[in-house]
C-alpha cells in the first residue's frame, strides 16, 4: 500500500464512518481498512466518539410491547450465511475486477450446486464452524481476562496497606463463606465459596461503600459454581480508613447504585 | 467500571451467542441497547411510531448479520447505532416533502414506566455526563457534528448551510469527535 494512499483515506476516515462518501469512495476506503490496521483502529475510535454523541440524544424511554415486537419479528427470520472476511487481502485484487466477478460467479455456481447436494450437510457445517469461532474468541477473552486478574490479585494480596474483610452471609446466602481483601491503592479482592445461585435474571454486584457513598466494584463472576470472585482495581479515589463492602443482587449487566437485597457485607 | 471493558466484553459475547443462533441472547442485547438505539432512531426521526420500526429493523439486521461484526471497527453498541442511524436517515430521506420535520413527540413515550427506575437511572447518568462533554464543545464544532450526524447532511450541505469553507468544516467535524472522545476518556 502506498502511503500516499494511506495519507488520502485517513483523511476520508470520518466522512466514511458517516457515511458522506459515495459508493466508489466508501468501497476503496473499505477495502484499505482491511489491509491497515492504523486505519481500522483511527475508524475505531471515531465510531466511538459518535456513539457516545448518539447518547447525547434525550434519553425517550421506548414503549414495553416493543421487547415483544423485536423478539418476534426476530423468531421469525433465519440468519444469513457468515460473510467470509479476506484480511490483508493481496492489492492487486483491485486491478483485476473481472477475475473477482468471474470467481464469484464460479463461487455462486458452486454454491448453489453443494446447496442443492447436501443443504442439511451444509447447514450442520455451517452452525459447527460458528460455535467453535464463538467458544475460541470466549476462550481467548477468559484466557486474557484471567492473566490480568491474577496480576492484579497478586498486587492486592502483597500490597502494604492491605486489610482483610470477613463478609457475613446474610438471607439465603447465610452459610455463604466470602471474605474480600481491600487495598486502597491497588484494589478489591472478592472470593466467596457455597454462594447461592442468585435469583433468575438477577447477578452478584460487589460494592465499596465509603462515607456513605456506594460505588461499584463491579460483578462478581462463576456463581453457577457456587463460588463467585471478584478482582477490580479501586472503584474510586478513597483516603477514609472505614469502609464496607458489600454484595446485593442486580440486573444483569449491574447498575450504577445498588437496588437489590443484601447478601453478603463486611465492615473495616 | 461497568461502561467500557467489562461492557465491551460482555458485549462481544452476546454477539457471538446471537452468531451462534441463540435467540436469547438478542433479548439480552435488546435489554442492554433497546434504549439507546431507541432514542437515537427517536431523535432522528422526531416520532415514536417511525423509531419504534427503526429499532425493530435494527435488531433483526443484528440477527440476520451477527456474523458480520468486525470488532476491530468498533463496540457491539457502536455497530448497532451506525445500523439505527442509517435505517433512521433512509427513512428521512424517503418522507415525502410535507413530511419532513414531522414532529408527534409521544407525550406517553415521556413517561413510559417500561423501564426499571434503576435502569432509567444508569441511562440518565450516562446521557448526563455524554451531554456535558458535547455541550463543553466549541458551538461552530458542535453544529457542524450534529448536523452530519443527527440531520445526516453531508459536508458540501453543511458548509453551505453554515456558510463556512468545506475545509473547515471537516476540520470542526474531526476536531470535534477527537475532543469528544478524549474529555469523555479523561
Amino acid at each position: 500500500m502506498s502511503s500516499e494512499r494511506h495519507d488520502r483515506i485517513a483523511e476520508l476516515l470520518e466522512e466514511f464512518a458517516l457515511g458522506q462518501l459515495g459508493p466508489e469512495q466508501q468501497a476503496e476506503v473499505d477495502a484499505h481498512l482491511r489491509d491497515c490496521a492504523a486505519c481500522a483502529q483511527a475508524l475505531c475510535e471515531i465510531n466511538e466518539a459518535l456513539a457516545l454523541l448518539a447518547e447525547s440524544a434525550p434519553a425517550i424511554q421506548p414503549p414495553a410491547s416493543l421487547r415483544a415486537r423485536v423478539l418476534a419479528s426476530v423468531a421469525n427470520e433465519r440468519q444469513e450465511h457468515a460473510r467470509e472476511h479476506t484480511t490483508r487481502t493481496d492489492s492487486r485484487r483491485h486491478h483485476w475486477p473481472w477475475l473477482a466477478t468471474a470467481a464469484a460467479l464460479l463461487l455462486s455456481i458452486g454454491l448453489a450446486f453443494s446447496l442443492y447436494r447436501s443443504e442439511s450437510e451444509r447447514q450442520a457445517l455451517s452452525q459447527d464452524v460458528q460455535r467453535a469461532t464463538a467458544e475460541a474468541t470466549n476462550l481467548r477473552e477468559r484466557l486474557l481476562r484471567f492473566s490480568n486478574q491474577t496480576d492484579l490479585a497478586l498486587a492486592i494480596l502483597t500490597a502494604a496497606d492491605m486489610r482483610q474483610l470477613p463478609l457475613a452471609g446474610r438471607e439465603d446466602a447465610a452459610a455463604t463463606a466470602a471474605r474480600a481483601y481491600w487495598s486502597p491503592t491497588r484494589g478489591l479482592l472478592v472470593v466467596a465459596d457455597r454462594l447461592p445461585t442468585p435469583p433468575p435474571g438477577r447477578v452478584y454486584q460487589v460494592w465499596v461503600i465509603e462515607r456513605g457513598q456506594p460505588v461499584s466494584a463491579g460483578l462478581l463472576g462463576d456463581q453457577a459454581e457456587g463460588r463467585g470472585m471478584l478482582v477490580a482495581p479501586p472503584p474510586r479515589q478513597g483516603g477514609g480508613t472505614a469502609v464496607t463492602v458489600a454484595v446485593t443482587d442486580e440486573p444483569p449487566g449491574g447498575l450504577v447504585a445498588p437496588s437489590g437485597t443484601i447478601r453478603l457485607a463486611g465492615s473495616i | 467500571m461497568l461502561e467500557g471493558n467489562a461492557a465491551t466484553a460482555i458485549d462481544k459475547r452476546l454477539i457471538n451467542r446471537v452468531a451462534g443462533g441463540e435467540r436469547d441472547a438478542i433479548a439480552e442485547l435488546y435489554d442492554r441497547h433497546g434504549a439507546r438505539v431507541y432514542a437515537l432512531a427517536h431523535r432522528i426521526l422526531g416520532n415514536g411510531p417511525d423509531a419504534e420500526d427503526v429499532v425493530q429493523e435494527v435488531f433483526s439486521q443484528a440477527w440476520r448479520t451477527a456474523n458480520s461484526y468486525q470488532p476491530d471497527r468498533g463496540a457491539v453498541v457502536a455497530w448497532l447505532l451506525v445500523i439505527a442511524r442509517t435505517r433512521a436517515l433512509d427513512r428521512v430521506r424517503a418522507r415525502k416533502p410535507s413530511e419532513q420535520g414531522l414532529d408527534e413527540a409521544d407525550p406517553l413515550a415521556l413517561v413510559s414506566k417500561s423501564a426499571a427506575p434503576a435502569d432509567e437511572l444508569i441511562a440518565r447518568e450516562q446521557a448526563e455526563r455524554v451531554r456535558a462533554a458535547v455541550m463543553q464543545l466549541p458551538a461552530d464544532q458542535r453544529r457542524a457534528l450534529e448536523l452530519a450526524y443527527f440531520d445526516g447532511l453531508s459536508q458540501t450541505e453543511i458548509a453551505a448551510k453554515l456558510q463556512a469553507p468545506l475545509g473547515t468544516v471537516k476540520t470542526r467535524i474531526r476536531t470535534a469527535l477527537a475532543t469528544l472522545r478524549r474529555s469523555f476518556h479523561a
